[in-house]
C-alpha cells in the first residue's frame, strides 16, 4: 500500500529524488522545497522542449489545458512488485540532487548518480541537479554534458526560475518516453505480469487465459501511460477498451483496475468541476471497483490484492470525505479499518490506519482519528527501534489534543498560531480557556492515563529526554490519586532521569509537582500602612483610618473590603511577600530546588526558596521578591525548579482544578489529600508599584520584649524611630490608639517634629512615659471597686497594650515630578509602634479607712495647718504622750499588701496647694509637698500606713458647705434651697477631688521601679462619710500666744505660724515661773455671721488639775479667764489679753473653750446638735506652756 | 460463550459517568483500555447521528475488530436551575449481535439513570458512584446480554 493515496494518483508520474554525494540536509530539505511547487507542469509549457519525432500517440491530448502531474519520492522507493499493474508506482524518472561545495568532484558525481539510477530500471528520464557549483566546476560541467545539470550560484528566485525550466525539460523528455512507450506497446505488445499471475500454475489452461487476457492488459496500462501524459480523453478510450476485453476474459483484477483508471480520467477530464451527479458517478464505479477487487481475491493465493480493495476504498473516502456525508465515510472507513486484520504486511497496516486517521481527522471526528493514530503509534512501538519509537512519539503527541492531555506547550503554540492568522481570534479564545479546563476534566482517565504511559515510553524508547518529562510530570500531576505509591516513585525516578540528560536550566512547559495556590497578601505589616494623603488638611492623614468609637463600623467595612480585594500597593524597593500554600499529594520526598515568584512585567526581583515537602503534606511558605520599578505587577504563578527542570506553575490551573474538585469533575483535590484546610479562592489583586516612600522603623530602647511592669509603676522608656527608606521624611504625627490609652503619660512628640526632615537613616529617639495600669481591671469603669480587693490576677493579654500611631510622610512633590498635579501627591504612611506592656500585680491595696484619733497635745505647735516639714517635727507628731491631753486629729489609714517577691517601699506625701482664697488671713501657703517617712512592706506582708488628713481645712466655714455637706450626707438635705443642686454638688466632687488628688502614695522597688497607688476611689470612699469633718474648719479657732517685752511671739495662730516659725520650742515656749507672763488668747471666727459667745480659759498642771480656779491654785492670773463674752465680726479675729502667774514649774497646758450663743443652722449643723436649745461647745488645742524656773 | 460487553454512561462535555466492564469474558487490563478508546472514538460518530433520528436507540453505529458499539441516546435533561443541558448516552461495547436484548438492556438502565435523576442529592452530570446502580445495571446485564 501506499500512503496519502486519492483517485487522483493514477495521473501521478513517480519521481525519485536522490541526493548524490553528501548534502547537508537542510540544503537538501532546501533544495527540495524548491522543487515542490514544481509538482503541476503545465503542458503548455513544454512545448518548446517539445519534439515530435512520431505521431504522437495521445491524439486528444490538451496542450492548452492539460499537465503533468509529479510525485517526489525523497529517497526514492523501492520497485513494487504492481508496477506492471499501475504505471503510476513506476519510478519514471530520477532526479538527482547535489550540492556542490560538498562534492567537488563532478566526475565522482556523475558516476555515483548514474550507480544509483541503476537501481531504478523502470525510469525513463535522468536527471542530475548540481547547485552552487564554482566556476571551475562550472567549466567543468558545461564539458561533460549527460544528465548532469548545473544551477550557477544564484539568489532564490532565479534559481527557482532556473529549475523550472529544467523540470519542463525533464516534463518533456518524460512525454517523449511515454509516446515512444505507448507506440513500441501498441505495435510489438508487452508482458505485463502481477505477483497474482507469477503464482498461477504453469497449466496449459492458465497460459492460453493469459494469452487472453495480455491485450486487454496492455490496453489498461496504455490507458494509465496517456493518463500519466495528461491525455484523460485517450486514456478513457483505452480504459473502455480494456474493460471490454477484461470482462470477456474473466480477468476482474485488471478489470477493476481500468475502472480505477477510467474514474482518474473522468476526474482528470472534470477537472475542478464537482457535481452531484459527478459525485454520483464516481461513487457506483468505485463500489464496482471495490466489488471486483474483492471478487478477485476469491483465488487462494498467497498475495492478496485485498490492499487494492483498502486503497480503492480510501480513495473514494477521501473522494466523498465531507461533513455531509460523513456516514457514508465513516461506514468506508469501518470497513477498511475490518480489512487491516486480514493484511499481512505490518507496514500496509501502517500505512492503512495512518490514512484511516488522516481521513478520519479531516472529517472532523477527532477522537476517531485519534483513536487511530494510538493503533499507527502501537504498531510503531511493535517495532523495536529507535526511530520506530520517534515516529510513534510524535504520532502519540497528535493525539493529545483529542484526549486531553496536550502539553501545555502545544497548547501555546496553537493559540499563537490562531492568533497569528487572525481568523476567529475569540473563538480561539475560548477553545484555549477550553482547553486548560478540560485538562483537569479527566474523567476519560484510563485513556488519558494509558495515551501518556505510551508517550512517556516512546519517549524514553526514542531518547527525547524532554518529551519523557513532560509526559511524565503530566501523568504525575494529573492522575497522581489513580497511581500507586510504587508507580508515582517510579514517575518520580523517570522524571530524574531524564532531566539528567537534559541541559541544566532546561524548561519545560509541563509542570509537574507540587501543587501551588495562592495562600494570601499579606497586607502591609502594620509598620508600613500606607495613608492617603490629604494635602489640603493640616492632619493629612485624617479620615483614611476609621473614626468614631468602633473599629468596625458597618460603613467602611466595605469600603476596605473592595480596597483589599482591589488595590495592592506595593514600593519600590521594599521587599514583599506572598503567601503560597504547596502539596505534594504523592507518596515520595519531594524537593524543590528552588520556587519563587514568576513575574511577567518585568519589575520584580522576586527571591527564590528551597522547599522541601514530605509525602502527603502541604506547606505554606513565604515567597518575597522587591519590586524594582513604578508600574503594575501581575503575579501568574510560581517558577519551580524541581526535578531537574525549570517550570512555571499557574494558580489559575490549580484553580480551575480546585474548582473542578469542588465540582465533582476532577479525581481528587490535592491540597484536601494533603490535610490543609479548604480555603476560599483567593484573587489576585492589581497590584501597583509606586515610587519610593520614606519608612520609618521602631524599636524600643533597651530591647522590644515587654516591657514589664508593676501596677502603678511610671517608667520612662525611649523608642527610637528611623527612617530606613530613601526618601526623607517631612512631615510626621505621633497620636494614640489602642487601649489603656492613659497608661501613657507623656510622649514627645516635638522631639519627633523637631528632627524634621528627617533623613534616611537618620535615628531619632522619643521619650515616653508610661504608667501601669491596674491589673484587675477588665473595665476601667466597672472595675473600681474589684481592684480594691487586689485578689485579681491577670496576667498580660495581647490587645490591651496602647500603641503609637506614627502618622508620616515624604516631601509632597518628588524631585522627579512635574509640579502639576496635585491629585498625585505621594501617599504617606502609618507606623504603629505597639508598647508591649505587660503589667503584674504590684502592691496592692486592702482598705482604706479614716480612724480618728485622740491625739496627745504638744507644746508645740503640732495642730492644724502647718508647714511641718522638718524631720523632727515629724517624729514628734508620732509621739503620744497620754498625760499631756490631746485633741482630735484624723487619720486616713491605708492598708496594702505585697504579694510580689520584691519589697516594696511605700511613701506618702501631700501635696499643699495655695489655697484659691486670697484673703490675707491665709495669706502666702506656697504649693509643697509634706513628706511622711517612707514605709517598708517586705514581700508576701502587709502594711498600713496613715496619713494624717490635716491640712484640708478650708478657710471658711460657710453655709454653702453645710449644702453640699447636707446633701452628701442625706442628714438635712434640702433645708437651703437656695443653690442649685448641681452647682453645689459639682463644688463639693470638685473638693473632694482636690483633696484626695493631693495625696499620693508613692512606691519604689528596687532601682528603676517606681509608681503611685492609684487608690483614689478607695480613699474618696473612705472619706465620704466624715468629708464634713476633714474639710470644714471648726467655727472657731483658738490660738494662744505669749506677749513678751513688747514682742508679740505669735505661736499658735493657725493662719500665720508659717510665718515666724523660726525659734526652736523650748525658748519659744517657756516662761519662768514668779513672773507675770502676758498672754493673749486669739479668737478667729471662721463663718461668714457675728458670733456671740463666752469663752472660758482654763491651765491644767501635768496632773490635769485645773490650777486657776481650784483651792489649791498654782497659776495666779490678772484679767478675765471665765465667761468672757465676746462678740467676733465674720471672719476677724479677737484678742483677749489676760497675763499667768506661774508659782510651781512645770507643764502646763491652756486650754480655750466657748459657748456659742444663738447659734445660728450653720453652726448647729457643723455641730451635728439635734435641738435648738443645746448649746454649742467650741474647744481649742491645748496649748502647752513649760515653765521654767525653781519651785 | 463469553461476551465481553462494556457499558458506560456518557454525560455533559463527553465526560463518562459511569463505567463498568459487563461482560462474562475474563478481564484484561489493555482489553479493558482498549474497549474505553473504542468507545470514546465512537462519540465522534454518536454526536452526529444522534440528531439524525428521533429514535433514542441508535443500534449499532461502529465497530473494531470485533466488538460493536451500541448506542442509546436520551431525551436532553434540561435544569432551569443549574442552567445545564444535559445530553446522556448509553453506550455499549458487545460482541454478541443480540439486538433486542441490548435494546431492553438499554431501556431499563434508562429507567434506573432517571431515579438516579430523581435524586435530590444527585447533581446532574456528575459521576453516579451508586452501588445500587452498579450493581442494578450488572443484573441486568446478565439479564438481556
Amino acid at each position: 500500500m501506499e500512503p496519502d493515496v486519492s483517485i487522483e494518483s493514477s495521473s501521478m508520474i513517480q519521481v525519485a529524488v536522490l541526493p548524490i554525494g553528501t548534502v547537508p540536509p537542510n540544503m537538501l530539505r532546501d533544495y527540495y522545497s524548491m522543487l515542490l511547487p514544481l509538482h503541476i507542469i503545465p503542458l503548455s509549457a513544454i512545448s518548446s522542449f517539445y519534439t515530435e519525432h512520431q505521431k504522437s500517440p495521445f491524439a486528444h491530448q490538451p496542450w492548452d489545458s492539460g499537465y503533468l502531474r509529479f510525485k517526489f519520492v525523497l529517497g526514492g522507493a523501492p520497485p513494487s512488485p504492481w508496477e506492471d499493474f499501475q504505471s503510476h508506482r513506476k519510478t519514471l524518472a530520477v532526479i538527482g540532487i547535489c550540492h556542490c561545495p560538498s562534492s567537488p568532484d563532478l566526475d565522482s558525481v556523475i558516476d555515483q548518480f548514474s550507480n544509483s539510477c541503476k537501481s531504478y530500471p523502470s525510469s525513463l528520464v535522468d536527471r542530475c541537479f548540481a547547485f552552487c557549483p564554482d566556476d571551475s566546476q562550472l567549466e567543468d560541467g558545461s564539458r561533460k554534458g549527460g544528465n548532469l545539470r548545473l544551477f550557477p550560484p544564484a539568489d532564490r528566485q532565479t534559481l527557482e526560475f532556473h529549475l523550472n525550466t529544467m523540470m519542463q525539460e525533464v516534463a518533456a523528455s518524460l512525454l517523449m518516453e511515454f509516446e515512444k512507450w505507448v507506440l513500441q506497446a501498441e505495435s510489438s505488445g508487452t508482458i505485463l505480469k502481477t505477483p497474482l499471475d507469477s503464482q498461477a500454475s504453469l497449466s496449459s489452461e492458465e497460459v492460453i487465459k493469459a494469452k487472453k487476457r495480455r491485450l486487454g492488459r496492455a490496453q489498461k496500462t496504455i490507458g494509465d501511460y496517456c493518463l500519466l501524459a495528461g491525455s484523460p480523453v485517450d486514456a478513457n478510450a483505452h480504459y473502455t477498451t480494456a474493460l471490454e476485453l477484461a470482462r470477456l476474459t474473466g480477468d476482474y483484477f485488471w478489470y477493476a483496475g481500468a475502472l480505477e483508471g477510467g474514474v482518474c480520467a473522468l476526474l482528470i477530464d472534470r477537472m475542478g468541476q464537482k457535481d452531484v451527479v459527478l459525485e454520483e458517478e464516481v461513487r457506483y464505479r468505485y463500489n464496482s471497483v471495490i466489488l471486483n477487487y474483492k471478487k478477485s481475491q476469491d483465488n487462494a493465493q498467497r498475495v492478496s490484492p485485498l490492499s487494492f480493495e483498502l486503497e480503492a476504498t480510501l480513495k473514494l473516502a477521501r473522494f466523498l470525505c465531507r461533513r455531509e456525508l460523513a456516514k457514508e465515510v465513516v461506514e468506508l472507513l469501518t470497513n477498511a479499518a475490518d480489512g487491516a486484520k486480514s493484511l499481512i504486511d505490518a507496514s500496509d497496516r501502517l500505512i492503512l490506519f495512518v490514512e484511516i486517521a488522516r481521513l478520519y481527522g479531516s472529517l472532523g471526528y477527532q477522537r476517531k482519528a485519534a483513536f487511530f493514530t494510538r493503533q499507527v503509534a502501537q504498531l510503531y512501538l511493535q517495532q523495536d527501534n529507535r526511530l520506530a519509537a520517534i515516529s510513534a512519539m510524535q504520532v502519540l503527541a497528535m493525539t493529545t489534543k483529542a484526549y486531553h492531555v496536550q502539553s501545555r506547550a502545544s497548547i501555546c503554540e496553537n493559540s499563537q498560531h490562531n492568533k497569528g492568522t487572525g481568523s476567529s481570534n475569540a473563538d480561539s479564545g475560548k477553545k484555549h480557556h477550553q482547553s486548560a479546563v478540560s485538562l483537569f476534566e479527566s474523567q476519560w482517565s484510563t485513556l488519558q492515563m494509558v495515551v501518556l504511559r505510551e508517550i512517556l515510553l516512546s519517549a524514553v524508547r526514542a531518547g527525547d529526554p524532554l518529551a519523557a518529562w513532560s509526559a511524565a510530570a503530566r501523568l504525575l500531576r494529573s492522575y497522581y490519586p489513580l497511581i500507586t505509591p510504587v508507580g508515582q516513585n517510579g514517575l518520580a525516578n523517570a522524571l530524574t532521569n531524564s532531566a539528567e540528560r537534559l541541559p541544566p536550566g532546561t524548561r519545560c512547559a509541563d509542570p509537574a509537582l507540587p501543587f501551588i495556590r495562592l495562600h494570601s497578601f499579606p497586607l502591609h505589616p502594620t509598620q508600613m500602612d500606607i495613608i492617603k494623603r490629604n494635602p489640603a488638611r493640616e492632619d493629612w492623614w485624617a479620615g483614611s483610618a476609621p473614626s468614631g468609637p468602633f473599629i468596625y463600623t458597618p460603613f467602611s467595612k466595605g469600603e476596605t473590603n473592595n480596597i483589599k480585594k482591589q488595590e495592592l500597593i506595593w514600593i519600590v524597593g521594599e521587599p514583599v511577600q506572598v503567601l503560597v500554600e504547596l502539596a505534594n499529594p504523592c507518596g515520595f520526598d519531594l524537593k524543590v530546588d528552588s520556587i519563587y515568584l514568576s513575574v511577567h512585567s518585568g519589575n520584580f526581583d522576586a527571591f527564590p526558596v528551597i522547599v522541601s515537602l514530605p509525602p502527603n503534606s502541604s506547606k505554606v511558605i513565604t515567597l518575597s521578591g522587591i519590586p524594582t520599578s513604578v508600574g503594575l505587577v501581575t503575579i501568574p504563578g510560581c517558577i519551580v525548579h524541581c526535578f531537574g527542570v525549570i517550570t512555571e506553575h499557574l494558580f489559575k490551573d490549580v484553580d480551575n482544578l480546585l474548582l473542578g474538585a469542588s465540582q465533582g469533575l476532577v479525581l481528587s483535590d490535592p491540597f484536601r489529600c494533603c490535610g490543609s484546610p479548604k480555603l476560599k479562592n483567593v484573587s489576585v489583586p492589581n497590584i501597583s508599584v509606586v515610587p519610593p516612600l520614606p519608612l520609618l522603623v521602631s524599636r524600643v530602647v533597651g530591647g522590644d520584649g515587654a516591657i514589664i511592669l508593676y501596677e502603678g509603676e511610671i517608667r520612662d522608656i525611649w523608642i527610637s524611630v528611623a527612617n530606613a527608606g530613601t526618601v526623607p521624611i517631612e512631615q510626621a504625627h505621633i497620636s494614640l490608639s489602642g487601649k489603656n490609652q492613659d497608661s501613657v503619660l507623656s510622649y514627645s512628640c516635638e522631639t519627633l517634629k523637631s528632627c524634621l526632615p528627617l533623613k534616611p537613616g537618620a535615628e531619632v529617639t522619643l521619650p515616653v512615659t508610661l504608667r501601669a495600669w491596674q491589673v484587675g481591671l477588665v473595665d476601667p469603669d466597672a472595675g473600681a471597686g474589684k481592684s480594691a480587693s487586689g485578689s485579681i490576677m491577670r496576667h498580660f493579654k495581647e490587645g490591651i497594650s496602647p500603641s503609637l500611631l506614627i502618622h508620616y510622610a515624604g516631601p509632597l512633590q518628588t524631585s522627579g515630578d512635574t509640579p502639576t498635579n496635585g491629585s498625585t501627591v505621594p501617599p504617606g504612611r502609618r507606623l504603629v509602634v505597639p508598647l508591649h506592656i505587660c503589667v503584674l500585680p504590684g502592691l496592692s491595696f486592702v482598705k482604706a479607712r479614716l480612724l480618728s484619733m485622740e491625739f496627745p497635745a504638744h507644746v508645740d505647735n503640732n495642730s492644724n495647718g502647718g508647714h511641718v516639714d522638718s524631720q523632727s517635727k515629724m517624729d514628734r507628731l508620732v509621739k503620744i504622750d497620754p498625760f499631756r491631753g490631746s485633741w482630735g486629729l484624723r487619720f486616713l489609714e491605708l492598708e496594702l499588701s505585697n504579694p510580689t517577691d520584691v519589697v516594696f517601699e511605700i511613701s506618702v506625701s501631700v501635696k499643699l496647694e495655695n489655697s484659691s482664697d486670697e484673703d490675707n488671713v491665709s495669706a502666702s501657703q506656697d504649693a509643697s509637698e509634706y513628706g511622711y517617712p517612707k514605709t517598708r512592706i517586705d514581700r508576701d506582708c502587709s502594711a498600713r500606713v496613715l496619713v494624717p488628713l490635716e491640712h484640708f481645712k478650708l478657710p471658711v466655714l460657710d453655709d454653702s458647705f453645710f449644702m453640699k455637706d447636707a446633701q452628701t450626707d442625706g442628714v438635712s438635705g434640702g433645708r437651703h434651697a437656695t443653690f442649685s443642686e448641681k452647682n453645689t454638688k459639682a463644688e463639693l466632687n470638685a473638693c473632694i477631688k482636690n483633696l484626695i488628688s493631693r495625696i499620693k502614695v508613692r512606691w519604689h522597688s528596687g532601682r528603676n521601679s517606681a509608681g503611685e497607688l492609684n487608690i483614689k476611689d478607695a480613699i474618696q470612699a473612705a472619706l465620704q462619710t466624715s468629708i464634713m469633718d476633714v474639710l470644714l474648719p471648726d467655727p472657731l479657732t483658738f490660738g494662744f500666744r505669749l506677749v513678751r517685752n513688747g514682742l508679740e511671739s505669735q505661736n499658735s495662730d493657725p493662719d500665720k505660724e508659717s510665718n515666724t516659725d523660726v525659734e526652736s520650742p523650748t525658748s519659744k515656749d517657756s516662761v519662768l515661773a514668779h513672773e507675770t507672763t502676758p498672754m493673749e488668747v486669739l479668737v478667729r471666727n471662721n463663718t461668714k455671721d457675728l458670733i456671740k459667745m463666752s469663752l472660758n480659759i482654763t491651765c491644767r498642771d501635768v496632773a490635769g488639775e485645773n490650777c486657776v480656779d481650784s483651792s489649791k491654785a498654782t497659776v495666779l492670773w490678772t484679767g478675765v479667764l471665765n465667761d468672757i463674752t465676746m462678740e467676733i465680726p465674720p471672719l476677724q479675729e479677737t484678742k483677749h489679753s489676760f497675763c499667768l502667774y506661774f508659782l510651781v514649774p512645770g507643764e502646763y497646758t491652756l486650754t480655750a473653750a466657748a459657748v456659742i450663743n444663738d447659734a445660728n443652722d450653720i453652726l448647729r449643723t457643723r455641730a451635728r446638735t439635734n435641738s435648738a436649745d443645746e448649746p454649742i461647745f467650741c474647744r481649742g488645742p491645748p496649748y502647752h506652756v513649760r515653765v521654767l524656773g525653781t519651785a | 460463550m463469553a461476551t465481553t460487553a462494556c457499558f458506560i454512561i456518557v454525560s455533559r462535555n463527553d465526560i463518562p459517568i459511569y463505567e463498568s466492564e459487563v461482560g462474562t469474558a475474563t478481564k484484561r487490563e489493555d482489553a479493558a483500555q482498549l474497549h474505553q478508546f473504542i468507545l470514546h472514538a465512537a462519540l465522534d460518530i454518536v454526536q452526529d447521528l444522534a440528531w439524525t433520528t428521533s429514535a433514542m436507540y441508535l443500534k449499532s453505529i461502529d465497530r473494531f475488530n470485533d466488538l460493536v458499539v451500541s448506542v442509546y441516546v436520551t431525551a436532553v435533561y434540561c435544569d432551569i436551575f443549574l442552567d445545564l443541558s444535559i445530553h446522556t448516552r448509553f453506550m455499549l461495547l458487545h460482541d454478541s449481535r443480540n439486538d433486542d436484548g441490548i435494546k431492553s438492556f438499554f431501556q431499563e438502565v434508562h429507567e434506573l439513570y432517571i431515579k438516579i435523576l430523581l435524586n435530590p442529592l444527585y447533581l446532574p452530570g456528575s459521576r453516579i458512584t451508586s452501588s445500587h446502580f452498579d450493581t442494578k445495571v450488572r443484573a441486568l446485564a446478565r439479564k438481556y446480554l
